[in-house]
């Protein structure tokens, strides 16, 4: 067998995948070895069949796990809606436009769901999985900092080039595959219910980036990076002249047309497999459609693909690959969009989504789910935050395409999602749904002026309300569904600049030939700073032994400079009459765990309308203390937790009237007979 | 599968580490062994290439 396996492989070499990680090179798979390994790994899998069942059906003997009563489920369906405020939701409830989430209620019971300190999306969703307060898992904002170089970094993923590599002419090939750590901490409960039988698909929950090894299947999210290696960088191909770079999130690359014809490249990462590592590109060549008409030609030779471009319509998927190595090639997907087509031609592309048939980063377990997902619904997003809130933002693209694109992706997932409903048979399906808080966060503005709810918020809800009215229609005896969110939503029409009242009132200082405009507070002179903000809620002490230059004392010195700071910022004022911060939080006394001193040592608690400045959140320090939002993402949720709560429906009536985010977990396990263990803080929902 | 290893540790020093992984809140002991040697690591090592750290936060909605 193992001859013949051979034989198999050396007669079709097959073109290999790579294995990238952003900046962290390529672990390569050849052909050869890749096509044995898959061999090698099937004979396994079936001569381990037999072991497996065993070995799954002494894990239920020894999980504890009590038998079937009237608390326990067959399958537990859960699903997220990032975002869904409640009291939008109530409004729309009364006004009769959720009749699905109605029924819902009715049946079961409708709460409010206590969200995590602060209410952003990766410490509410990591908080979800445990059952733990962060200081358990870890996770505290989007970012956090290297307290060695005081620079920030993605709370949730660490990613490291492979180390040994092996030099062949030109090439330069790893010895092994990047090392990329998923950082959230403790354990979520589709590991605990795996460890005891129960098997959990889990579809685009945040912070599952690289995924979880469990007893079951997952999709990763939130922090899963783009081809470039980047959270969503879109291109923007045009040939209007500008010097102008964008602010964030997307690259002005120059177009200049010979005639009705332009050549120019797409670029994907840096080739970590050449000397030198250049980045990898292809051509693409664009044509003007003939005789005026509003549309071009894209041409993509070395793919041997050929699309046409009308004016205003988003393409479907364009798959992209890259050459890295003979036989070896890095895939992605890409939409596209002629945004305009006169004078001047504009050609938006999406940010370089992973190709889910053939990831080149590790985004589900096992490994070939993903792949398995593509080959049932088609192409899909794989980036973490997939809706290119960034394009809306700069002008690149307009609202139609924006809801056109985040609605393309809400329909993906609920086809996703429905795929894997249909084959669970007994376990849990959890999936979350980003739309709800991408859109809310762009169209907030329109939301004062909706007269009759034809705003894209209102038809959101609406969509989601149609999706939960096909989701019960499947519900067999003995489901128990749940649908809730992680935060609700608010204005954003003012941003407070932490840093700049820092400066203003004497806790932070400049390098004597700074102005602070820079980024990632470069131009902070730790040597005079006692205290710094960085990212979306979290404010820095300069502590002496933990950050590299620290000058505040632990112990007295700290505490008294906590006071001071929780009486200077609560109820900052903006005006005569407003109020920019709600409360503030003092680490030590919110959060209880190992994680502890990772954490911020204040949480800022803004009032609603207002959140960090997009300044201070970017580690600018110059720019007044508070200023006007004037973008287009106009709402969002990082404020003070009280004032955002979720929303919790369940099909079933809870014995908890004040039901919190961090019960789910344990709750998840009561349904199917597993007592929380003793490091979770939530309580099961359900009465015994 | 080829990526975990095992390492020797001392019974009476592996009780004390269970005991302490669930009075610190870990949810298990190889969490807080992992902890403990993070930290350790962190305290000897080098931090990572500066721009490298800032490209990649490129795009995250939330910032500017």
């Amino acid at each position: 067998m193992g001859v013949f396996a051979l034989g198999v492989v050396l007669a079709w070499p097959s073109e290999a995948g790579a294995y990238i990680g952003p900046g962290a090179g390529f672990a390569l798979l050849s052909s050869f070895f890749g096509v044995l390994a898959t061999i090698v790994l099937g004979l396994l899998s079936l001569v381990r069949w037999p072991f497996r069942v065993a070995r799954l059906a002494w894990r239920r003997r020894r999980s504890g796990r009590r038998r079937m009563g009237a608390d326990r489920v067959r399958r537990l369906i859960i699903v997220g809606f990032d975002g869904q405020d409640p009291r939008l939701t109530d409004a729309a409830l009364k006004a009769g436009k959720l009749p699905h989430f109605a029924a819902l209620a009715k049946r079961g019971c409708y709460h409010r769901l206590r969200t995590t300190c602060p209410p952003v999306s990766p410490v509410a969703w990591s908080s979800f999985a445990t059952g733990t307060n962060p200081g358990r898992h870890g996770i505290f904002d989007f970012l956090t900092r290297d307290p060695r170089t005081y620079l920030p970094l993605i709370s949730s993923t660490r990613i490291q080039a492979a180390t040994r590599v092996l030099r062949l002419g030109p090439y330069r090939i790893p010895l092994g595959k990047p090392d990329i750590q998923l950082l959230r901490r403790s354990k979520p409960f589709w590991s605990l219910l795996g460890d005891a039988g129960v098997w959990s698909t889990v579809l685009r929950v945040p912070i599952t980036f690289p995924p979880d090894r469990f007893n079951g299947a997952q999709l990763s999210a939130m922090a899963a990076p783009d081809l470039l290696g980047t959270q969503g960088t879109f291109l923007l191909y045009t040939t209007r002249p500008s010097g102008e770079r964008f602010k964030e999130g997307g690259i002005r690359i120059p177009l200049t047309f010979t005639g009705d014809r332009a050549e120019t490249r797409i670029t994907g990462p840096n080739n970590p497999l050449r000397a030198g590592e250049p980045p990898l590109e292809i051509v693409m060549r664009i044509a003007r459609a003939p005789a005026g008409a509003k549309a071009v030609t894209i041409e993509l030779p070395e793919l041997r693909l050929t699309l046409t471009l009308p004016l205003g319509e988003l393409s479907e998927w364009i798959p992209i690959a890259f050459r890295a190595a003979p036989l070896v090639k890095v895939r992605g997907l890409c939409r596209m969009q002629l945004t305009e087509c006169g004078e001047h031609v504009s050609i938006y592309v999406t940010p370089l989504s992973l190709d889910p048939e053939r990831p080149a980063m590790p985004i589900s377990h096992p490994s070939y789910y993903a792949s398995y997902l593509a080959a049932r619904i088609g192409p899909f997003s794989t980036l973490g935050l997939a809706e290119d809130t960034w394009a809306l933002n700069e002008g690149v693209i307009d609202d139609a395409t924006f809801l056109r694109q985040a609605w393309d992706i809400d329909t993906e997932r609920q086809r996703m999602f429905f795929a894997a409903l249909d084959r669970l048979r007994e376990g849990t399906l959890t999936c979350v749904f980003d739309a709800t808080d991408r859109v809310q966060h762009m169209f907030w503005r329109q939301l004062d002026g909706s007269k009759k709810g034809d705003d894209p918020i209102s038809e959101q809800y609406r969509r989601n309300d149609a999706f939960l009215g096909e989701v019960v229609s499947r519900l067999r005896e003995g489901d128990l569904l749940m649908v809730l969110s992680d935060h609700g939503f608010n204005a954003f029409r003012r941003g407070v600049n932490l840093n700049r009242w820092l400066l203003d009132h004497g806790y932070l200082a400049l390098k004597a030939d700074r102005d602070g405009r820079a980024e990632w507070l470069e131009d902070i002179d730790w040597s005079r700073t006692r205290a710094y903000a960085l990212g979306l809620s979290g404010l820095f002490l300069n502590i002496a032994g933990r950050e590299a230059h620290g000058i505040v004392q632990p112990g007295e010195e700290t505490a008294r400079l906590k006071a001071e700071l929780i009486k200077g910022l609560t109820g900052l004022p903006d005006g005569e009459t407003q109020r920019a911060i709600h409360a503030m939080f003092d680490a030590r006394v919110i959060y209880d765990g190992p994680y502890v001193d990772q954490a911020p040592d204040l949480i800022v608690g803004y009032e609603r309308g207002y959140r960090v400045s997009w300044d201070c959140a970017s580690g600018v320090v110059a720019g007044p203390v508070i200023e006007d939002n004037v973008k287009a993402w106009s709402g969002d949720h990082c404020i003070d937790p009280s004032l955002v709560p979720g929303v919790f429906f369940c099909s079933r009536p809870i014995a908890n009237a004040d039901p919190a985010l961090i019960d789910i977990a344990p709750t998840a396990l009561a349904l199917f007979g597993l007592d929380a263990p003793r490091h979770m803080q939530g309580r099961p929902l359900f009465e015994r | 599968m080829f990526g975990s290893h095992r390492i020797k540790l001392d019974p009476k020093l592996l009780e004390r580490a269970q005991r302490c992984a669930e009075r610190g809140g870990y949810a298990t002991v190889e969490e807080f062994i992992t902890h403990a040697v993070e930290r350790a690591c962190v305290a000897l090592e080098e931090s990572g290439n500066d721009d490298e750290l800032k490209r990649r936060l490129k795009g995250l909605g939330y910032l500017s």
